[in-house]
């Protein structure tokens, strides 16, 4: 039944997931074609462009949180899991629940704190790209959203006892 | 008690196996909240700590070594180590360990290292009939090495912890007379090892083989004359390097080599996206932990404390590397960096230390923690691609965690092993 449920949420989460990686890829290789132009555009051209220092550091944030919000999902960040490894199948799932929990909690902190910080900074404005300050934010609160959404997925996935199909992965 | 309940969160958290870069944020969160702080606080530092350009290094880095590994680079370095030192006594261990020195030399990061050469020579070696625990003991401590020689990410790491004042140029120098040394090292305990254990002598291949292997292997050598030139000489930044280095690494791969699909190069992108995510999240909560253990001076109060348990430089050294040795068996290496280089830095300098000496001590230290249990990831790198247990490469790494504590023990005590070569460029 819980199964049926979610299975179409989980399709839906499985292309966000894809779609945030994709952009996340594209990002790094964004970040490079600009770095690499700042190089040829010194020596070259003898200009040193302000911004794309500034504008590949956003970048930066950007598919750093994407990216470890995926991480949430695909369960390939690093931890310690050696208790993990001995406990039962019972106490294995009530740890990772509280896991999972942990990041919920973080996740959301991003976001609320993360508004707070977009908000608070909207009418500044970053000198070298000539945005408003609070953009800085908003891969926080993006990246926090996802994480969010991703470990409600995993939780609700292991209340239905149905373990998330990537958790077998981290093994 | 704010401290306590810092380490206490931490501890409960990883101990349920929380992601650690999720335990270090939440436990800084708990004891923000505890001190009536702001908590929006801790993410505004989360933000600040990962909005720092030199940062780049690390994606452009990974991403780079992933690209060469997946190019046939790295596969062309170690037929090249091979034809150097395969018929040396337990011929394949050394062919390991000086391609992870000159794999160290373009790629700077003992994971992909341990990787990319694991990859290419553990399943080697398991076909010449060597022992599977000693092909995965040479490969993980081998990896170390990438750590010491240019470029090498927690090189800038150590730089920006340390308030970015430490050039990365000096550091970068500073590694290569370490990383030969412990290389060296390595290969004299894999031949001690070797000859116990009656491993093979490879064939001398000749002169003419050689000089073919270092033709086809040309355009990887040629890379880390670019990325440690172009760093010493202040033509480019750190992370301008390390971006030429991803470019290079593609157009060699795609035009050269022709070995690079475009599936090969969307592989490549996506999984140093999920590397560096990972690695760059634990470095941004790590800055919030960080900035919280200056706020409640837990330096200043760390110098006092050693001051007051003895004034014999040579004793702090020690207790500082036991320390970090401890703590690099449960913790991965960047976030000990940004944590821990705050608190024991100023202690070293206090004492007499030169911060670029202290940044080769402390790669050196944490590298070593890289390839212990239980939190060693190239350790665990290494396992999986030999397909044994933790337990199984313990048991037997010994000889080369001795050789390994012993180079640290030399760089620790003897300045100039660091130190002389940044010296020659002043």
């Amino acid at each position: 039944m819980t199964a049926l449920v979610l299975s179409p949420t989980v399709r839906f989460l499985n292309v966000i997931s894809k779609l945030a990686l994709w952009l996340a890829g594209i990002g790094l290789v964004l970040m490079t074609v600009l770095i690499a132009y700042q190089v040829f555009s010194r020596y070259v051209l003898n200009s040193s462009p302000s911004w794309t220092e500034a504008a590949s550091t956003m970048l930066m944030t950007w598919f750093i949180f994407l990216g470890a919000a995926i991480g949430v999902r695909e369960g390939y960040h690093l931890g310690f899991d050696v208790l993990l490894a001995i406990g039962t199948p019972r106490a294995q799932s009530i740890m990772r629940s509280l896991s999972d929990l942990v990041v919920l909690g973080f996740g959301a902190g991003m976001v609320v704190c993360g508004m707070q910080l977009v908000m608070g900074t909207w009418n500044t404005t970053l000198p070298a790209l000539e945005l408003p300050g609070g953009t800085s934010y908003l891969p926080l609160v993006a990246g926090g959203a996802l994480m969010c959404l991703f470990t409600v997925e995993r939780l609700l996935q292991r209340l239905g006892s149905v373990e998330p199909v990537l958790e077998n992965l981290e093994g | 008690m704010e401290l306590l309940i810092l380490f206490c969160t931490f501890v409960l958290l990883l101990a349920i196996g929380t992601p650690i870069a999720f335990c270090i944020g939440v436990s800084t969160f708990a004891a923000v909240l505890y001190l009536g702080l702001p908590p929006v606080i801790v993410f505004q530092r989360l933000i600040a700590g990962v909005t720092i350009s030199s940062l780049m290094a690390i994606p452009f880095f990974i991403f780079a070594g992933d690209l060469m590994v997946r190019g046939g680079i790295a596969a062309r370095l170690v037929a090249l180590a091979g034809s150097l030192v395969g018929h040396l006594r337990g011929g394949l261990g050394q062919v390991n360990i000086a391609a992870s020195t000159m794999f160290g030399g373009i790629s700077g990061s003992a994971i992909a290292d341990a990787s990319a050469i694991g990859g290419l020579m553990i399943p080697q070696m398991k076909a010449r009939g060597y022992d599977v625990d000693y092909a995965v003991n040479v490969t993980a401590v081998g990896a170390i090495i990438a750590l010491l020689i240019p470029p090498s990410h927690n090189m800038i790491i150590y730089s920006i912890s340390g308030g970015g004042r430490i050039s990365i140029a000096d550091l970068f120098t500073a590694g290569i007379i370490p990383g030969l040394l412990l290389a060296v090292a390595l290969m004299i305990a894999a031949y001690l090892v070797a000859r116990k254990r009656g491993y093979p002598t490879g064939v001398f291949p000749g002169f003419a083989a050689i000089g073919h292997m270092a033709i086809a292997a040309i355009p990887g050598l040629i890379l880390i004359g670019i990325i440690f030139g172009g760093v010493r000489s202040g033509v480019f930044t750190a992370t301008e390097s390390s971006c030429i280095a991803i470019v290079y690494a593609a157009l060699v791969t795609a035009f050269i080599y022709r070995s690079l699909s475009w599936e090969a190069f969307v592989e490549a992108t996506l999984g140093a996206v999920r590397t560096t995510a990972m690695v760059l999240m634990i470095i941004g909560t790590a800055a919030a932990f960080g900035w919280l253990l200056a706020f409640l001076k837990v330096p200043t109060h760390m110098i006092q404390f050693m001051q007051s348990l003895t004034d014999n430089p040579l004793i702090i050294f020690l207790m500082i590397n036991l320390i970090l040795l401890f703590l690099g068996t449960f913790m991965d290496m960047s976030p000990l960096i940004i944590i821990t280089t705050p608190i024991f830095l100023p202690v070293v300098t206090a004492f007499g230390m030169d911060p670029v000496h202290f940044g080769v001590i402390m790669i050196l230290n944490l590298g070593i923690g890289l390839c212990t249990p239980p939190v060693g990831a190239v350790l665990f790198v290494g396992c999986a691609v030999g397909k044994i247990s933790i337990w199984t490469a313990i048991k037997t790494i010994c000889p080369f965690y001795a050789a390994a504590i012993a180079v640290l023990l030399l760089v620790t005590y003897i300045p100039a092993i660091s130190l002389f070569l940044p010296n020659l460029f002043k």
